[in-house]
C-alpha cells in the first residue's frame, strides 16, 4: 500500500475525524444523545412485551397447563381459599427461575394468564423472588388488553340427552361427524372432527332433544393429548369428574352396565364416565386421579 | 526473549465468550496455537431429551445468543422434517423476514465488538446504536430483545403487529444511509486498513479442506450460501446476490459481512413486498412419527445443521446440533502462524466467535 | 508582581509570626537553650532559609494549580468523550455543574480498594515503578511556567530555571524506564510484553520529538521558557515550523500512551498492560499520571510552538496560556477517539521510517530561517 506522502496520510486520520466530529455537533447542538436517563426517565414498551405475569382469578380455571408446559419448572399450583370463588387453585412463578418465554400465556385454554410490561423485578434476597398467586392477581386485565386469541363456536353433546338418531351425521355439510360406537354399550355417539367444523350450527338445529349446543372456546394452538377411556375398568367413582377443571367429564348412567341380581331381575344401571373432548384441555389430571387405571394418556413419555 | 506460551483466556476482554487460546509467541511473533472449547458445555443436547418438541425452542435460542432466531428457526425446521408438516406461506414469509433482520442484528454486533477490539470506541457505540434500531423492531413483533422465542412448529408464534411494516421500511431506510456513512469510519482510517489488509490469510484450499463455512470461506473466494445452493424456506423467490471476496485476509472478511448486511437489507424489502395473507400458524402434532429430522440453514457465522431423531413420543430420543464455528476455529492455527501477537484480535475478531454454539 | 515576590511576602511574614515565639523562648530559658533557640530564630530570619521556604511555597502553589487543571482534564476527557459517542459523560455526581465532582467520586473509590501486592513479584521494583513514574510526571509541572510573572522563580528578578524546557523534556523522558520496571517487576506475561512495547515505542518517538524541539530551541536562541516564548511574539512557531509542530503533537501522543499509540495498554490484547497487577489507589495515580503527562504535553506545545502566553490583553496571560493547552488536549481527545490502535511494528515504522527523516527536514527548515536571519 502506498504510505509515502505525509498529506494521505492525513487524509487518512482526518476523514474519521470527520465522522465522530459530525456526531460530537449532533449531540450538542442539534438534539439530545442517544441516551435515555433511565431511572429517571422511563422506557417506552410496547404492548406484547413479555414481562412480570398477571393472573385473573376469575376466568382460571386451576388446569395446570402452564405449570406443566413451562420449559424451566418455573411455576407451581397453590391451594387457596378465596371468599367469592371458594376453594380454589392458582398459579405463581418464581422469578429466579422464569425464562419471560410466554409459554404460559399461549397454552392457557382461558386466556387467564397474560404476560404485562412490569420488568423491575430484582430483590436482593432469592426468596422474595417467588411470587405467589395473589401477588400475581388482577382480575381486570381482560377490559385493557386486546385479546388476540380467537374464539370458536364448537358443537358441546351432552350425552345424557342423545337418542342416536344419527341426524346431525346426516345434516353436517363438512361431514364433520362421525357416528362411533361406545364400547361395550352398544349405542353410538357423534364423534366430531374439530378441525373440519366451520360453526355454521346445522347440527344443533336439526337435534331434535337439543343434545349438541355450539358454545365458545378458545382456540388452541397446541395440540394437547386426548385422554382415552377404558370403560372396561371404569367403576363409576367420580372422581375424574371431580377433578376435571373444565367440566368435561360428567357421569351417565349406561346402559348394559346392570348386574343381574339372585331373582333374576336387572339391578339398576351404574353410572360411568363420558367424557367431552371438546372441552378437554389436556392437563391431565383424571389420568392422574383415576386410581383404577382406566384413562390411558397416549405418547406422553415420563 | 524466549519463546514462551502465553494463554489468552479463558478470561479475556478480546476472546468473547468462555474459551482459551494458547499461542507461543517468539518475541511478537506467533509461532504455535492451541485454541481450547469446552468451558461453556452447558449439555443442551441431553437437556433437549426431557423436554416435549415446543419446550426446546426457548432452549435453541440459547444456543447462540448472538443470533438466537437463526437456530430456534432451525431446530423448528429439523421437526417440521420429522413431522412431516407445511407451513403456511404467511409464515415462511415472516420467517424469512426475521431471519435476515437477525443476520443484520448478529453482524452489528460483530462489527461493534471487533471495531472495540482494534481499539476504535467510537465503532463499538455507532454500530451497537444501530443495532437498537432493530432490536426496538423486534421487542415490538416478539416481546423480547434477544432470546425471541419466536418461531413455532408450524409457523410463527403470532402475526405482524400494526405499522409494522412502515416502522420496518423507515428502519432500513435509515439504516442503508448508515452503512454508507461507515465507509469514513473504518475504509477512510488508514490505521484501520494497516491492521487489516494482509493479515491472516487462509487459502481457498486449506478453507475447503478445513470445512471452514460462512461468511470466512467466502472472504477466500468460494462462492457457497445455502440459501442460493440447497434453498430452504422461500428464498428461491428472492432476488439477491452472495457477497464474495477474494482476497483472503481479514480486510475481506469485513467486507464480506458489509456486503451481507446490504444484501439482507435487498431480501427484507422484498419480503415485505410479498408477503401474502393468510394464516401464519397451524397446529403442529404432539406426537413425531419414529424417524429422523434434518434441517441446514446459512447462519451468520456459517452452516448449522440439526439431526433429530424421534421414537413415536412426545419427547425426542436425541437431537444433535453442529456448530459452525466448532469447526471454523480449529482453522485458527493457519491463520495466525507468522503473525505478530496484536494481530489474534484481528483473525479471532473476524471469525466472530460465539461460544454457545460452540460448547453447546 | 510576580510569584516570587508574593510567595516571598506571604513566608516572610509567617516567619516573622513564629519568631516571636523562638525568641520569646530564648528570653526566657537560662543558659544555652537561651542561646539555642536565638540561633533558631537567627537562622529562620536567614536569607537563604527565606528563599528555600519561598520556593517551596511556589512550588506547592504552581502544581495544586496545575492538579487541578488536570483534573478538569480528565472531566473534559469523560464529557468530550460521552459527547462523540452519543451519551451523556458523567451526568449525576455533581448534577448543575455537569458531573465535574465525578473525579471525586471516583478517586475516593479507588482509596477504598483492596492494595496487593502479587506472592512473587520483584518487592523492589514493583513498589518503587509507581514512585519513579508519579514523581517524574510531577516535577514536570513544576518546571513549567504559566505566564512570566507566574511560576517558579529562584529570586526576585523572576528568572527562571536555567534551561527550563530541556529540564521539562528530561523529566517528561524519565518515565520508561519505570515503565519497563513496572512490567517486569509484575511476574506475569502480560505485563512483560507491556512494558516491553512500552520501552520500544518511547525510544522510538523520543528521539523526533527531541529533533523537533532542538529546531524551536535553534531559532529561539536559548532553552529557557521565557526567551522561547518571547522570540514568538511577532508570529507563532507553529507557522514556519508547521512540519515539526505535527509531528511533536504525534511524538506527544505516543509519549503520553492515547490511542492511537496505546499499545502497551491494549485492553483487547494485554488486559490493562502494564499496570495489570496494580490496584487500587496506586492504579488511580498510574491513570491520574497519564492525564498529567497529557497536560504537561499540551503546556509544552503551547509554549514551544503556539506562542505560549501571548493573547490580546482584554484575559490575563495565565489565562490565555490554560486556553491554548486545553484546545491542544482537546484535539487530542478528537483524534484519539477516531482511530484505532496501531500494531507495535507498524508504530516502530511510523516512528523509525517516517517521523524521522521529516524531523530533519524541519530542523534543515529551521537551520534555513535562522540563518536567513529572520529570527
Amino acid at each position: 500500500m502506498a504510505q509515502a506522502k505525509k498529506k494521505s496520510s492525513l487524509g487518512f486520520v482526518l476523514q474519521p475525524m470527520k465522522r465522530t466530529g459530525k456526531t460530537l455537533a449532533n449531540s450538542l447542538f442539534l438534539g439530545k444523545p442517544n441516551t435515555v436517563l433511565y431511572p429517571y426517565q422511563k422506557l417506552d414498551l410496547p404492548i406484547g412485551y413479555r414481562g412480570k405475569h398477571i393472573v385473573d382469578f376469575k376466568r382460571c380455571i386451576g388446569c395446570s397447563n402452564c405449570v406443566q408446559i413451562c420449559p424451566n419448572d418455573c411455576m407451581w399450583m397453590e391451594k387457596l381459599e378465596d371468599p367469592e370463588l371458594g376453594k380454589i387453585e392458582r398459579p405463581g412463578v418464581d422469578y429466579g427461575r422464569c425464562l419471560f418465554c410466554g409459554f404460559c400465556v399461549e397454552i392457557c385454554p382461558t386466556v387467564a394468564i397474560h404476560e404485562s410490561v412490569e420488568f423491575e423485578l430484582a430483590h436482593r434476597e432469592r426468596s422474595r423472588l417467588k411470587y405467589g398467586p395473589k401477588e400475581l392477581r388482577d382480575d381486570s386485565f381482560a377490559g385493557k388488553v386486546k385479546e388476540e386469541r380467537q374464539k370458536r363456536l364448537l358443537p358441546i353433546l351432552d350425552m345424557s340427552k342423545c337418542t342416536s338418531c344419527e341426524k346431525c351425521a346426516g345434516e353436517c355439510p363438512e361431514m364433520a361427524i362421525a357416528m362411533m360406537p361406545i364400547e361395550n354399550v352398544g349405542r353410538k355417539k357423534p364423534e366430531i372432527n374439530l378441525n373440519k367444523c366451520t360453526s355454521c350450527k346445522k347440527c344443533e338445529a336439526v337435534c331434535p332433544e337439543s343434545a349438541l349446543k355450539l358454545e365458545e372456546v378458545y382456540e388452541s394452538y397446541f395440540e394437547m393429548p386426548e385422554p382415552k377411556l377404558l370403560i372396561k375398568s371404569c367403576t363409576g367413582c367420580s372422581a375424574c369428574s371431580k377433578a376435571c377443571p373444565a367440566d368435561a367429564i360428567y357421569m351417565m348412567e349406561m346402559p348394559g352396565t346392570e348386574k343381574v341380581l339372585k331373582d333374576g331381575k336387572k339391578g339398576k344401571p351404574k353410572k360411568r364416565a363420558v367424557f367431552v373432548l371438546e372441552k378437554c384441555v389436556g392437563c391431565g389430571k383424571c389420568f392422574r386421579t383415576c386410581k383404577f387405571e382406566a384413562i390411558e394418556w397416549p405418547g406422553v413419555r415420563k | 526473549m524466549a519463546e514462551m506460551w502465553i494463554n489468552m483466556g479463558p478470561q479475556h476482554p478480546m476472546t468473547h465468550g468462555l474459551w482459551n487460546l494458547r499461542v507461543k509467541v517468539d518475541g511478537e511473533t506467533i509461532v504455535d496455537a492451541q485454541p481450547e472449547v469446552g468451558y461453556l458445555h452447558r449439555g443442551i443436547e441431553k437437556l433437549c431429551e426431557g423436554k416435549t418438541y415446543p419446550q426446546i425452542i426457548p432452549l435453541a435460542d440459547r444456543l447462540c445468543y448472538g443470533s438466537s432466531l437463526t437456530w430456534s428457526h432451525l431446530y423448528c425446521m429439523a421437526v417440521e422434517d420429522l413431522m412431516k408438516v407445511e407451513v403456511p406461506e404467511r409464515a415462511e414469509y415472516i420467517r424469512v423476514l426475521t431471519i435476515e433482520m437477525q443476520r443484520i442484528v448478529s453482524h452489528l454486533m460483530w462489527l461493534a465488538a471487533y471495531a472495540g477490539d482494534l481499539g476504535l470506541g467510537v465503532g463499538f457505540v455507532y454500530t451497537m446504536r444501530e443495532r437498537e434500531v432493530f432490536l426496538d423492531l423486534f421487542q415490538s413483533l416478539t416481546g423480547a430483545r434477544i432470546t425471541y422465542n419466536f418461531p413455532r412448529i408450524g409457523g410463527v408464534a403470532h402475526d405482524l403487529p400494526q405499522n409494522f411494516e412502515r416502522d420496518t421500511l423507515r428502519a432500513i431506510t435509515f439504516f442503508e444511509g448508515r452503512l454508507k456513512e461507515y465507509e469514513d469510519l473504518f475504509e477512510g482510517s488508514k490505521i484501520f486498513m494497516m491492521r487489516n489488509v494482509g493479515v491472516g490469510i487462509l487459502k481457498k484450499e486449506d478453507a475447503i479442506n478445513l470445512g471452514v463455512t460462512g461468511p470466512s470461506l467466502r472472504a477466500s473466494g468460494v462462492t457457497y450460501d445455502l440459501r442460493k445452493d440447497l434453498p430452504y424456506s422461500v428464498y428461491e423467490e428472492m432476488d439477491f446476490r452472495v457477497a464474495t471476496h477474494k482476497d483472503c485476509d481479514c480486510y475481506a472478511r469485513y467486507r464480506v459481512r458489509m456486503d451481507e448486511m446490504w444484501e439482507s437489507c435487498q431480501i427484507m424489502k422484498q419480503a415485505l413486498k410479498k408477503m401474502p395473507e393468510g394464516k401464519w400458524r397451524i397446529v403442529a402434532p404432539r406426537n413425531a412419527p419414529v424417524g429422523t429430522g434434518l434441517a441446514r440453514v446459512e447462519d451468520p457465522r456459517g452452516e448449522g445443521m440439526i439431526y433429530i431423531v424421534g421414537d413415536g413420543s412426545d419427547k425426542p430420543y436425541r437431537v444433535k446440533i453442529r456448530s459452525p464455528i466448532f469447526v471454523t476455529v480449529s482453522a485458527a492455527p493457519k491463520m495466525l502462524i507468522g503473525y505478530k501477537l496484536a494481530d489474534v484480535v484481528a483473525i479471532m475478531g473476524g471469525l466472530d466467535m460465539c461460544i454457545g454454539e460452540t460448547d453447546r | 508582581m510576580n510569584l516570587f515576590e508574593f510567595c516571598y511576602g506571604i513566608i516572610h511574614w509567617l516567619v516573622d509570626l513564629v519568631n516571636h515565639l523562638w525568641y520569646w523562648l530564648g528570653d526566657v530559658l537560662p543558659w544555652w537553650f537561651g542561646d539555642f533557640f536565638d540561633a533558631v530564630g537567627d537562622f529562620a530570619a536567614s536569607q537563604g532559609h527565606l528563599s528555600v521556604m519561598t520556593i517551596f511555597l511556589e512550588v506547592v502553589i504552581v502544581v495544586i494549580i496545575a492538579l487541578i487543571n488536570v483534573l478538569n482534564f480528565i472531566w473534559i476527557f469523560r464529557k468530550f468523550m460521552g459527547r462523540m459517542f452519543d451519551f451523556y459523560g458523567p451526568y449525576y455526581v455533581g448534577y448543575g455543574i455537569g458531573g465535574w465532582l465525578q473525579n471525586l467520586a471516583d478517586g475516593i473509590k479507588l482509596f477504598v480498594k483492596e492494595i496487593i501486592v502479587p506472592a512473587k513479584a520483584d518487592k523492589m521494583g514493583y513498589l518503587l515503578a509507581p514512585i519513579i513514574y508519579i514523581g517524574s510526571s510531577i516535577l514536570i509541572l513544576a518546571t513549567i511556567p504559566f505566564s512570566e510573572n507566574f511560576g517558579v522563580s529562584t529570586n526576585e528578578s523572576g528568572t527562571y530555571v536555567p534551561a527550563g524546557a530541556l529540564f521539562a523534556l528530561a523529566a517528561f523522558a524519565i518515565a520508561p524506564f519505570s515503565i519497563l520496571l513496572a512490567g517486569w517487576a509484575s511476574n506475569n506475561k502480560y505485563t512483560l510484553i507491556g512494558g516491553m512495547r512500552s520501552a520500544a515505542q518511547m525510544m522510538s518517538y523520543e528521539i523526533p520529538l527531541l529533533m523537533t524541539v532542538a529546531s524551536v530551541f535553534l531559532l529561539a536562541g536559548s532553552f529557557g521558557f521565557v526567551d522561547i516564548v518571547d522570540a514568538q511574539h511577532d508570529i507563532w512557531f507553529a507557522i514556519p515550523l508547521f512540519i515539526g509542530f505535527l509531528i511533536f503533537l504525534v511524538c506527544l501522543a505516543a509519549e503520553v500512551e492515547i490511542i492511537p499509540f496505546d499499545l502497551p495498554e491494549a485492553e483487547a490484547e494485554l488486559v490493562e498492560g502494564w499496570t495489570t497487577e496494580y490496584g487500587g489507589m496506586r492504579f488511580g495515580l498510574f491513570y491520574f499520571t497519564t492525564t498529567i503527562r497529557s497536560y504537561a504535553g499540551g503546556a509544552l506545545a503551547t509554549a514551544l510552538f503556539l506562542g505560549g502566553w501571548h493573547g490580546p490583553a482584554l484575559i490575563p496571560d495565565e489565562i490565555w496560556f490554560l486556553i491554548k493547552a486545553y484546545i491542544v488536549y482537546t484535539v487530542f481527545q478528537w483524534m484519539t477517539w477516531s482511530l484505532p490502535r496501531v500494531r507495535v511494528d507498524q508504530m516502530l515504522g511510523i516512528g523509525w521510517k517516517r517521523l524521522l527523516p521529516l524531523a530533519v527536514i524541519n530542523l534543515m527548515i529551521a537551520v534555513a530561517l535562522k540563518s536567513m536571519g529572520w529570527f
